[in-house]
């Protein structure tokens, strides 16, 4: 089948399933996706200056761009949408691609996450089917389980929020952890030194700044770290467990009985065998499905579900999952959780 | 002339000096016929030789495009530059002057970060609280954002700067600094300290040929190293 024929028959079942056709900007404000998501992201962003200065970019991300067209439209309620075109990203590896063209789906402000998860993958899956492709394959992870261990953990809060955050980053994150083994993180010998300047400093104006930080926030937040509770082997404990759980790989019709056993033997609440279902359901999908728990580590606005499809020379043809973050990221007064996905039309050709 | 070597050595300083330094200890005098001031230099007994005196920063640019054969120049200043320049120029020798470090430095009176991994907290604070990014400022964008990034911080934006960088954030353009230091003296007088792991890296004076020429310098390289 061409190209062309793909992308027609995957906008037939699109549309068939009920999305409509949006298409996002290809020029977007670099400095407003800079804003929101640091400065790491420009590494991917080409960009360029107007006459006037301003820095401009080619969308690298068809998901965010989309995003930035729903929040502009100022739409009231949920959209469920589809897109065609390309996504243009910078790498210095010369096998990379750096337009890639996409076919994807968004539902934007899902309201029942179980159900519009289920219907992104139900879509993607009949598209794939209907350019006759076969013997595929999925791998499935579900970002949220990682927070609700970390939330079950007991650590300090400054810790789980730093472990969250460096999830989708797997190398600083590993830093982390070791970091948290040895309990490195607070210096006893230099925090007596400043205990002395801590006293002398509560006698200053606590409203003047120090680089744009009031005297009285530079404290409060010094006061905090040395009183975080800490104990060595605890520590140990709970990185153990953390490395366990990344470990997770199993089929999907095994994952209750690995999670069962996993949380049993580090005797853990039940909280993390909740809600499952949207990822126990792809076993209805499609039978070769392994989940694992290390999975959807490299795009950092997913936030449920990640998932992606293989064809049966295990190339990837389609990814998405849930990020229920990204909207409010990029602006969104309110929380807006949407889930979607896209079919990388470059890896179906032959 | 085909054979011609050019090289490029720093035009001021402490950095000058020990450049001509090194080359007369392997015999390698550099003469002038005129002023102190001229920018241009022989080598005594090596009539195919060319020596031009220019800003550190340049003579890396001179020996990416080819102007120029061999130089002296900072690490730090290869290290920043683009990816593509690197990839031109070969690092022959680390040189035992020009010893210094580039460093992410704080407000002292930050006495709650100590780490980068504090830093990181308090830039999210920045985002979270006051709806603004940490100002990182810097003549040193490329080395300050691969470091941060690699560190996990993320939630800053880059200042460039072209001096006097330790002024930054006391007088409301940066919250904190990356600069090069050798005894951190002048981060101290202003009020700044070196975060705990913040070392970007340790830059030394390297000796640095274009990759191109290599064949060519073969036999003037073995009598300098």
């Amino acid at each position: 089948m061409k190209s062309k024929n793909y992308s027609e028959n995957i906008i037939k079942v699109f549309k068939k399933d009920g999305f409509v056709l949006s298409e996002p900007d290809v020029l977007l404000d670099s400095d407003y996706i800079i804003q929101r998501s640091g400065e790491n992201f420009r590494k991917l962003m080409f960009t360029f200056d107007d006459d006037t200065g301003k820095s401009m970019c080619l969308r690298p991300d068809l998901t965010i761009a989309s995003c930035i067209k729903y929040l502009k439209e100022n739409f009231k309620e949920n959209a469920k949408i589809f897109y065609s075109g390309q996504a243009y990203r910078r790498s210095n590896n010369e096998k990379d691609k750096i337009i890639n063209d996409q076919l994807g789906i968004e539902i934007l402000g899902s309201k029942n996450k179980s159900i519009d998860d289920l219907k992104v993958l139900k879509t993607i899956n009949s598209s794939i089917e209907k350019i006759k492709i076969k013997n595929t394959s999925i791998k499935v992870g579900d970002v949220s389980l990682f927070q609700k261990l970390i939330e079950s953990l007991r650590i300090p809060e400054r810790w789980k929020v730093r472990l969250k955050r460096h999830f989708w980053r797997p190398q600083y994150f590993e830093d982390l952890l070791n970091r948290l083994e040895t309990n490195s993180d607070v210096n006893p010998v230099s925090v007596d030194l400043d205990k002395k300047r801590f006293s002398e400093m509560q006698s200053l104006d606590q409203s003047k700044e120090i680089a744009s930080r009031k005297v009285s926030e530079i404290l409060s937040r010094f006061d905090r770290k040395i009183k975080d509770p800490r104990s060595f082997g605890e520590n140990k404990k709970i990185v153990k467990i953390i490395r366990e759980f990344l470990k997770i790989n199993c089929e999907i019709d095994k994952l209750d009985k690995t999670l069962k056993s996993f949380v049993k033997k580090n005797n853990l609440n039940n909280s993390l065998l909740k809600e499952l279902s949207t990822v126990k359901n792809f076993s209805k999908i499609n039978k070769k499905t392994i989940f694992s728990t290390n999975f959807g580590r490299d795009i950092e606005y997913y936030t449920g579900i990640v998932f992606e499809i293989y064809n049966s020379k295990k190339k990837e043809i389609a990814r998405g999952g849930r990020y229920d973050g990204l909207l409010k990221s990029l602006g969104s007064k309110k929380n807006i959780s949407a889930v979607g996905a896209a079919i990388n039309l470059n890896n179906l050709k032959k | 002339m085909k054979n011609l070597i050019s090289i490029g050595l720093p035009s001021k300083g402490r950095l000058k000096e020990s450049s001509i330094d090194f080359f007369e200890k392997n015999n390698l005098k550099p003469t002038s016929n005129g002023g102190e001031r001229n920018y241009f230099a022989q080598i005594e007994n090596l009539p195919n030789s060319k020596i031009i005196y220019l800003h550190a920063k340049e003579i890396i640019q001179r020996l990416g495009d080819g102007t120029l054969d061999i130089g002296i120049s900072g690490l730090d200043l290869l290290k920043e530059s683009s990816i593509n320049l690197q990839n031109k120029i070969e690092v022959k020798k680390k040189l035992d002057f020009g010893l210094a470090d580039v460093v992410i430095a704080i407000p002292d009176d930050w006495i709650d970060v100590q780490t980068v991994a504090d830093l990181e907290e308090v830039s999210f604070e920045f985002r979270d609280k006051k709806n603004i990014r940490l100002r990182v400022a810097t003549k040193y964008p490329n080395l300050t954002n691969n470091f941060l990034v690699s560190k996990g911080v993320t939630q800053y934006k880059i200042i460039p700067s072209l001096g006097a960088t330790e002024t930054y954030p006391f007088i409301g353009s940066s919250e904190i600094i990356t600069d090069i230091t050798s005894t951190g003296k002048t981060l101290k007088d202003n009020n700044l300290r070196v975060l705990k792991d913040g070392f970007i890296l340790n830059s030394q004076a390297c000796l640095l040929v274009s990759k191109k020429k290599a064949a060519k310098l073969r036999p003037f390289l073995n009598s300098l190293i």
